[in-house]
């Protein structure tokens, strides 16, 4: 069993409310194509119906919740937003409902912004309890005793809270701030569907971010920003397990429950870039970025669907991106290309002295599995809008189109240190979000909806073979960061849908 | 110009995404997930605690277990061949009934005496809920019973376990324990255990009853173990059912590295043993037959033991094993398929104790028609050379319906040999190592203990 796939789903855990739009700042890693539902995809977004293209064409909604010196552009004509955000996963593997509201206001050379948010994730579990595997396995004439539960099929629910504060310091504008958000999570999408045969799961935990942002904007349209982040993200997953066991006395196979204790945390300290400008006179512009994160793993759970034990690990991760846009008349093109080259680095401690095949022994504490990941992903975003005008008014509607690719490739090199073997591994593949939106504006308020679908995912044990559960353990496989794969992936296909509808209206 | 853009932005995503998916295939790294994985598939779990016994019970069982008066000569008693220092068995490939002398490995024919047809398997662990007992299980049946036994309606209703079913069988059978028609017991008096007829079940058990309720201290001890039952009413049902007490508590030994490790304690075996554990579940096709809980103990199956002894049933001089139970050609030669708990201490092996140690065995398994073909009779005690059946006939029709995973080699080298055989060997619980201290001083008939 290994971690990778939930591993993916806690980091974008712990991007929270940045998710995979805020990616500039919060470099994302995945090690499997297991599907991450859009639990964090809750701010409104001028962008995300263009594909999410972000690096030349502002994104004044949700630029602030990325850089909060951003937050300058948007104070300067304070408003309310609310943005209900639906998402589901195909195949009834999950899904959620978040309702964020948000305020950003301006008070002289000061301004600030708060949000808050509610939401509820619905399991991800298939509707048909996963067998025990042990029971699977005995003879249809042994039926356990005890009573099974079924699976955990209630919602739970999450809370997000934000704020930042900035000042305006000087013109041409330079903009100061920083940020806090906060996030009590009690349901991290798809956590469920790793720990195959538990019979219920209860989730606690919390991400924190904290920023500080500059904005730098000179005569020309030219700005420079960059954000510095510290994010902490913990989560304790109690997994209650009924194990199987023999009972002589009545010749049958009876269960007991067990609960195992799971630790999940990551910190990361990160720095962003990114710098954009007009290219000439005829509406094009172009923008780069550059961000590092630096990112300690102290503990990661032992998700029952992964293959290596393993503890802690650490990483670092980077991207270079482009990105060029222009505004012809009514219509506006973007698209961004980024290169994300990480290193990440886990491994496996031993919890007793361990013998190793050449005889000698590793201590308690001592590394037993290393493995060495290598990755070069690459994002690809391209979108557009046009306005639409509706009789002499001026234009009152903006159709939005777009399309985002996200490749990932790496490379594992893994060293077995008690078995004095190593191995490695490479693996590919691609995500598509084909995106979609309509805003409709009216004099005293802003009505927008986006769409989103990203296929290219799966999630274990959703599909239709065996009710949900592929009888053969092995080949169930799942990973994200941190941990490697350690066999043939089979994950069912997925889709996963975001509509959001935000709305926008000013506060004076 | 935005048309331009637009079409090699795509082009970039199609390139960069090259195809949708590339993996190269690996297996899993970790020994510990691979085995996991295999102990799920093949019903492996963890054993759960026996239900605690009447400590008066288990001080009458043991008492009965090694007295000597419920054998018709008053010359063997249960533990002689299932003695506390061979591991609860004999050591022997064949054990040696009533007439015999001495104990364990020493023990030896008496004069005019047959091998009894089959290995003494050792009461360790005997206890732990087997459907199927005796190799050729003619005794079955869930712990509830009912229990199909040889006795048919002749058995006693009210025996609480399958063990004390089985337990009532050792005494009426003619060369374990009850002796034959003519004998004398070892004080020169008339075996009467003896004169009834084998199918005479009931009159032999109370016979046998009778010379256990005329020594004044056995009714005591009953009475304490049976308070509710009148001393009139007490049958050999109750003495089985003492006796079977006794093999479930101090006989069930399931703190063995293996055991450890079922209860997720990776550490619990070494490295060696997992190796040999992935094989036992791979490669090396063991799990297809000892599998469950008990590695083992479910199933019958033609294993190409070699034929050994003076055969018993409708096959004799040839052992049919469970095919003369059911009285089927296909099931000819098939046996009881052995659970492997503390394997290692349980030497020899097999229904007829042809091999005598592990590695010998894993090496019949590794090629069957050749092991079976190639059997050296060296390997076997001297007395029992002789009773080998090794001419091409029976060799013939024994592989003739070998089990059909066996018919294959396996193809495992001498190094994934020794790995199977440590992994059999971490089926051991060290408490079953020295079983002596539970041999008493004395039994209450007086007969010698330790003779």
């Amino acid at each position: 069993m290994t971690t990778s796939g939930v591993r993916a789903v806690c980091l974008s855990g712990l991007l929270a409310a940045w998710a995979e739009t805020a990616s500039a700042q919060l470099i994302s890693i995945k090690t499997v194509p297991i599907a991450q539902g859009d639990q964090f995809e809750i701010f409104p977004s001028h962008n995300l119906a263009m594909g999410g293209v972000s690096i030349a064409v502002p994104d004044t909604l949700l630029d602030p919740f990325r850089n909060p010196a951003k937050g300058a552009r948007l104070a300067a004509a304070p408003r309310f937003f609310g943005s209900p955000t639906f998402y589901g996963v195909s195949n009834g593997a999950g899904g959620g409902r978040t309702l964020p509201l948000a305020a950003v206001t301006q008070a002289g050379s000061w301004y600030g912004g708060l949000s808050l948010a509610l939401q509820e994730v619905d399991p991800g579990r298939p509707p048909v309890g996963v067998a025990v595997p042990f029971v699977a396995q005995a003879r249809a004439s042994i039926l356990p005793d005890v009573p099974d539960p079924g699976p955990d099929q209630g919602s739970h629910g999450n809370a997000y809270a934000f704020a930042m504060l900035g000042k305006v310091l000087a013109e041409p504008r330079l903009s100061l701030a920083g940020s806090v958000s906060w996030s009590r999570l009690t349901a991290v999408d798809g956590v469920d569907l790793l720990y195959p045969g538990s019979q219920a799961l209860r989730q606690l935990g919390h991400a924190a971010d904290f920023r500080v942002g500059m904005l730098k904007e000179w005569a020309g349209d030219r700005a420079l920003e960059a954000v510095a982040l510290h994010d902490r993200f913990g989560m304790t997953d109690d997994v209650t397990y009924l194990d199987s066991f023999w009972d002589p006395g009545t010749q049958r196979v009876l269960q007991r429950a067990r609960v195992e204790h799971e630790l999940d945390r990551t910190n990361t300290w990160g720095l962003h870039l990114q710098y954009e400008r007009p290219l000439g006179a005829s509406g094009w512009r172009v923008g780069w970025l550059a961000t590092g994160n630096l990112m300690s793993h102290p503990k990661i759970p032992n998700y029952e669907i992964m293959n290596i034990p393993r503890d802690p690990g650490r990483s670092h991760a980077y991207n270079l991106g482009i990105g060029f846009s222009r505004t012809n008349g009514p219509a506006t093109f973007g698209i961004d290309a980024i290169y994300e080259p990480i290193w990440s680095e886990t491994w496996a401690e031993a919890v007793a002295p361990t013998e190793t095949a050449l005889g000698d022994t590793i201590p308690a504490g001592g590394k037993t599995v290393e493995n060495h990941f290598r990755f070069s992903d690459a994002i690809f975003r391209m979108g557009i809008s046009r306005a639409l005008t509706v009789g002499s008014r001026a234009p009152a509607a903006l159709l939005q189109l777009g399309l985002a690719a996200r490749s990932i490739h790496y490379r594992l090199d893994q060293y077995d240190r008690v078995q004095v073997s190593g191995r490695n591994q490479v693996e590919s593949w691609v995500e598509w979000t084909p995106t979609w939106g309509l805003s409709v504006r009216f004099p005293e308020l802003e009505l927008r909806y986006s769409g989103r679908v990203t296929k290219g995912t799966g999630r274990p044990g959703v599909g239709t073979r065996a009710n949900g559960w592929a009888l053969d353990a092995s080949a169930v496989r799942a990973g994200s960061l941190l941990v490697a794969p350690s066999g043939p992936l089979t994950l069912d296909a997925v889709s996963v849908v975001t509509h959001q509808v935000s709305l926008s209206l000013p506060i004076r | 110009m935005i048309r331009t853009l637009s079409t090699i932005s795509v082009g970039l995503v199609a390139l960069a995404a090259g195809c949708d998916r590339s993996s190269s295939p690996a297996e899993p790294t970790s020994i510990d997930a691979a085995l996991r994985q295999d102990l799920a598939r093949w019903g492996v779990i963890p054993i759960g605690p026996l239900p605690a016994q009447n400590s008066a019970l288990v001080a009458l069982g043991r008492t009965l277990m090694f007295d000597k008066i419920l054998s018709g000569n008053r010359d063997i008693s249960c533990a002689t061949c299932h003695q506390p220092s061979e591991h609860a068995a004999d050591g022997l490939s064949l054990a040696v009934g009533t007439g015999g002398t001495g104990l364990g490995q020493s023990r030896t024919l008496g004069p005019g005496r047959q091998f009894v047809p089959r290995n003494a398997p050792s009461l360790v662990n005997a206890g732990l809920g087997l459907f199927y007992l005796f190799w050729d299980g003619r005794i079955s049946g869930f712990q509830s019973g009912p229990f199909t036994t040889p006795a048919g309606s002749a058995l006693p209703p009210d025996l609480p376990n399958i063990l004390a079913a089985q337990a009532m069988f050792p005494v009426v059978d003619r060369r374990e324990m009850r002796g034959e028609r003519g004998d004398r017991d070892v004080f020169g008096n008339p075996n009467e255990l003896a004169q009834f007829g084998d199918s005479q079940f009931v009159e032999i058990w109370q016979a046998a009853m009778r010379r256990v309720l005329a020594i004044p201290e056995y009714v005591t001890m009953f009475n304490a173990a049976f308070p509710d039952m009148p001393t009139s009413r007490l049958g050999f049902q109750h003495a089985a059912t003492a006796i079977a007490a006794f093999e479930m508590q101090p006989l069930t030994k399931t703190d063995s590295p293996f055991d450890r490790y079922l209860n997720r304690d990776d550490a619990g075996l070494t490295l060696e043993q997992k190796r040999g554990a992935v094989l036992f579940f791979g490669k090396a096709r063991c799990s297809s037959c000892h599998n469950g809980p008990l590695l083992g103990g479910g199933q019958f199956a033609n294993n190409g033991a070699p034929q050994l002894g003076p055969g018993r049933g409708a096959g004799a001089p040839l052992d049919f094993g469970h095919g003369d139970v059911v009285n089927n050609e296909i099931g000819r030669f098939t046996f009881r398929v052995a659970p492997l708990r503390n394997v290692e201490l349980t030497a020899p092996y097999f229904h007829d104790g042809a091999y005598p140690t592990l590695a010998a065995v894993v090496r019949h398994y590794n090629d069957v028609p050749v092991a079976l073909r190639g059997f050296d009779v060296s390997q076997l005690a001297p007395a029992l050379r002789s009773l080998y059946h090794g001419d091409e006939a029976t060799i013939s029709a024994v592989l003739a319906t070998l089990d059909f995973r066996l018919r294959q080699p396996l193809g495992l080298s001498n190094d994934e040999q020794r790995d199977v055989v440590a992994f059999l060997e971490s089926l051991t619980d060290p408490s079953a190592r020295d079983l002596r201290s539970l041999t008493p001083a004395a039994v209450p008939s007086g007969l010698p203990v330790q003779q």
